[in-house]
């Protein structure tokens, strides 16, 4: 090579590097600095997990509004009418939340062609979908299916904690969670028929609101739940933000659905369930059927239910569609994550359904405790 | 050197067939929805598609819908990537660097040229969209709804569809800051082209995988859409907010190393 091309070449590289040496930098600033941000140390505080739990229950009147996400990991075998239902735990979920109180706030499902805004007044909730540009009307129940506003963090987490016991709870340290410090609480069920290994929930520091939720099911390190703010502002939000009126042009409807299944739940008629299945205590919950028997505490729980024989059949084909369903001569079983379903077919007694965050042994324990089917057998 | 350039490129016919192009997409969609009068069903589509039958004078929004995922940055790209590989191809580049001007200024000029195609590019998508939309479908400027399900005056609707225009037209700009740091890099147009596509589909790809969610946010294409959250009530800014921050972001470094690569390049042809 000629000495001058060398030349040139080396004086070339003498006038680029500067230049790169700026490129250089500024693309390991900018990639550098969410690391950076992230690894921000968040000081903990030597609160006491009871106490923690009782600041969570005491904080029910904080009002905020904010942006949440929850992403599911459970698969649930569900039948199209429960699809939504079933869409809520096993799909990630975005939500714009405006919380003025239990009977006054806003949840907005947003999806990026559109979104289902959810508004709760004294008598019920309206719920708008833009895209089938319809306002439904339900009337507020006792009694409701999972709806996205119970999958916010402040929700969930105030109602896992609201019936542990003081020795299932644990401090894990803090982190930052949607810009603000939160301090980490374990709950570690006692009974040994809970499916849950544990659920943390991590707490906003100065307002007690539960800013993340992690549900971990015994057999995996996926999260079954994990549910969390994003962005939150503790002012409290306007009257006109979570009032609702259907606009011009809008379909208006009256919901359905809570209703056909609390009349499939009368139409069940009572039952005599036992005053324990499976070692978990019997439970009342306001406005359910007499026809649900409901075991357990906290995140442990199980339901018991009597079917018809149509809805049997539907089920037990659904539950067959799984690859991991457990199959035997009267009843078949899958758990979802945490979740179990069992349906007990005899031919000489009505089929009944079990379902609940309990394991599968379980729930094989609580189907030999119900009298209807022992009796008859 | 700015006007030079801007001239040459809306001289083009080529410029201009690109974005006539461009906008018979959704002018076929619009001809196709009045003749079948069969809106996408809820979750599926484009957004505002189906919210066009009832109110044509959001199609400016629907027309930007359809063609930002895959028309508007091929275009931008092609432009872009031609910008500087197009000159050395056709042996003009040492030309015009021979000027007084220096390689920055040229550099910068071809980006205000790119700039300006972007911005022309989606005010006729737009502006075609309004004429076709308000042509075919019932229009009703006073009483629109918005996403959230509140009613929208004719101002606020005509505020959010410009700040909407504006959003899209930012948008294109990480595309074609891809396509001009690739054209400085080649001396194919092609290749510069080719090169910004293939980080637009890799980066659509990993959209939608979980198992890239760790880098979601940091993907040129992830907050694209966000122009939908102006229509919400209140408006939604945090996916606009960081949707225009990475463009700055991915702007700042293609332009910053397409100007280190440029300045020190030995230009021959």
């Amino acid at each position: 090579m000629p000495r001058t091309t060398v030349a040139a070449m080396a004086s070339g590289w003498r006038a680029a590097a500067p230049r790169w040496a700026v490129v250089g930098v500024v693309v390991a600033v900018v990639v550098a600095l969410p690391a950076i941000v992230g690894a921000l140390p968040v000081a903990d505080s030597a609160v006491p997990a009871a106490e923690l739990r009782a600041t969570v229950l005491a904080a029910d009147d904080v009002r905020y509004s904010g942006y949440a996400e929850s992403a599911g990991g459970l698969a649930l075998p569900v039948t199209r009418q429960l699809d939504s239902v079933a869409d809520l735990f096993s799909d990630r979920t975005e939500m714009r939340v405006w919380w003025r109180g239990p009977d006054d706030h806003r949840v907005d499902v947003v999806t990026a062609a559109g979104e289902t805004g959810i508004h709760r007044d004294a008598r019920g909730t309206w719920t708008w979908e833009y895209e089938r540009a319809t306002a439904t009307r339900e009337a507020a129940t006792p009694f409701a299916l999972p709806a996205p506003p119970d999958l916010l963090p402040s929700t969930l987490g105030r109602r896992l904690l609201s019936e542990a016991t003081d020795e299932e709870l644990t401090r894990i340290g803090a982190r930052r969670i949607a810009g603000r410090d939160a301090l980490g609480l374990r709950v570690t069920p006692a009974e040994p028929a809970s499916a849950v290994r544990q659920v943390d929930v991590w707490v906003d520091r100065a307002s007690g609101l539960p800013l993340q939720v992690v549900v971990l099911g015994e057999a995996s390190e996926v999260p079954a739940l994990d549910t969390r703010f994003l962005d939150l502002d503790l002012s409290a939000p306007d009257a006109a933000t979570t009032a609702f009126v259907p606009p011009p042009g809008a379909a208006v409807r009256t919901a359905e659905q809570a209703g056909i299944v609390l009349e499939a739940g009368r139409r069940l008629g009572p039952v005599r369930f036992p005053g324990t299945l499976a070692g978990l205590p019997r439970r009342t919950l306001e406005g359910a059927p007499p026809g649900i028997g409901l075991y357990g505490r906290g995140v442990t729980l199980l339901a018991v239910a009597p079917v018809p024989p149509r809805l049997a059949d539907g089920l037990r084909r659904t539950l067959a569609q799984s690859p991991a369903a457990v199959t035997d001569d009267t009843s078949i079983r899958i758990a979802a994550g945490p979740v179990g379903l069992m349906l007990v077919d005899p031919q000489d007694a009505r089929p009944f359904l079990l379902t609940g965050t309990v394991s599968l042994d379980a729930l094989v324990e609580a189907a030999a405790q119900l009298p209807v089917l022992v009796r008859q057998r | 050197m700015i006007a030079v350039e801007l001239r040459k490129l809306f001289r083009r016919p080529r410029t201009w067939a690109t974005i006539a192009v461009l906008n018979a997409l959704p002018v076929l969609v619009a001809v196709l929805l009045v003749w079948t009068d069969l809106a996408p069903r809820p979750g599926e589509g484009p957004p505002f598609l189906s919210a066009v039958l009832t109110n044509g004078a959001l199609y400016p929004l629907a027309a930007l819908a359809i063609v930002l995922p895959l028309f508007l940055p091929i275009a931008v790209a092609v432009v872009a990537g031609d910008s500087v590989a197009g000159e050395a191809q056709a042996g003009t580049l040492r030309y015009l660097l021979a000027r007084p001007a220096g390689r920055t200024r040229l550099l910068v000029a071809k980006l205000v040229a790119v700039l300006a195609f972007v911005l022309v590019t989606v005010l006729v998508v737009a502006a075609v969209g309004y004429l076709v939309g308000t042509t075919l479908f019932d229009a009703q400027p006073g009483a629109a709804t918005s996403v959230s399900g509140t009613s929208l005056t004719p101002e606020e609707l005509a505020v959010r569809t410009v700040l909407a225009i504006g959003y899209v037209a930012v948008s294109m700009l990480g595309v074609a800051a891809f396509a001009l740091f690739f054209s400085t890099t080649t001396d194919s147009p092609l290749g510069a082209t080719m090169g910004a596509l293939a980080v637009l589909v890799t980066s659509s790809l990993l959209f939608t995988l979980d198992a890239a969610s760790p880098i979601a946010p940091y993907l040129p294409t992830r907050y694209w859409l966000a122009f939908v959250d102006l229509f919400r009530d209140p408006v939604l800014w945090r996916d606009i907010t960081r949707g225009l921050a990475l463009q700055a972001v991915y702007v700042g470094v293609l332009l910053a190393a397409a100007w280190a690569n440029f300045t020190t390049k030995d230009v021959t042809s």
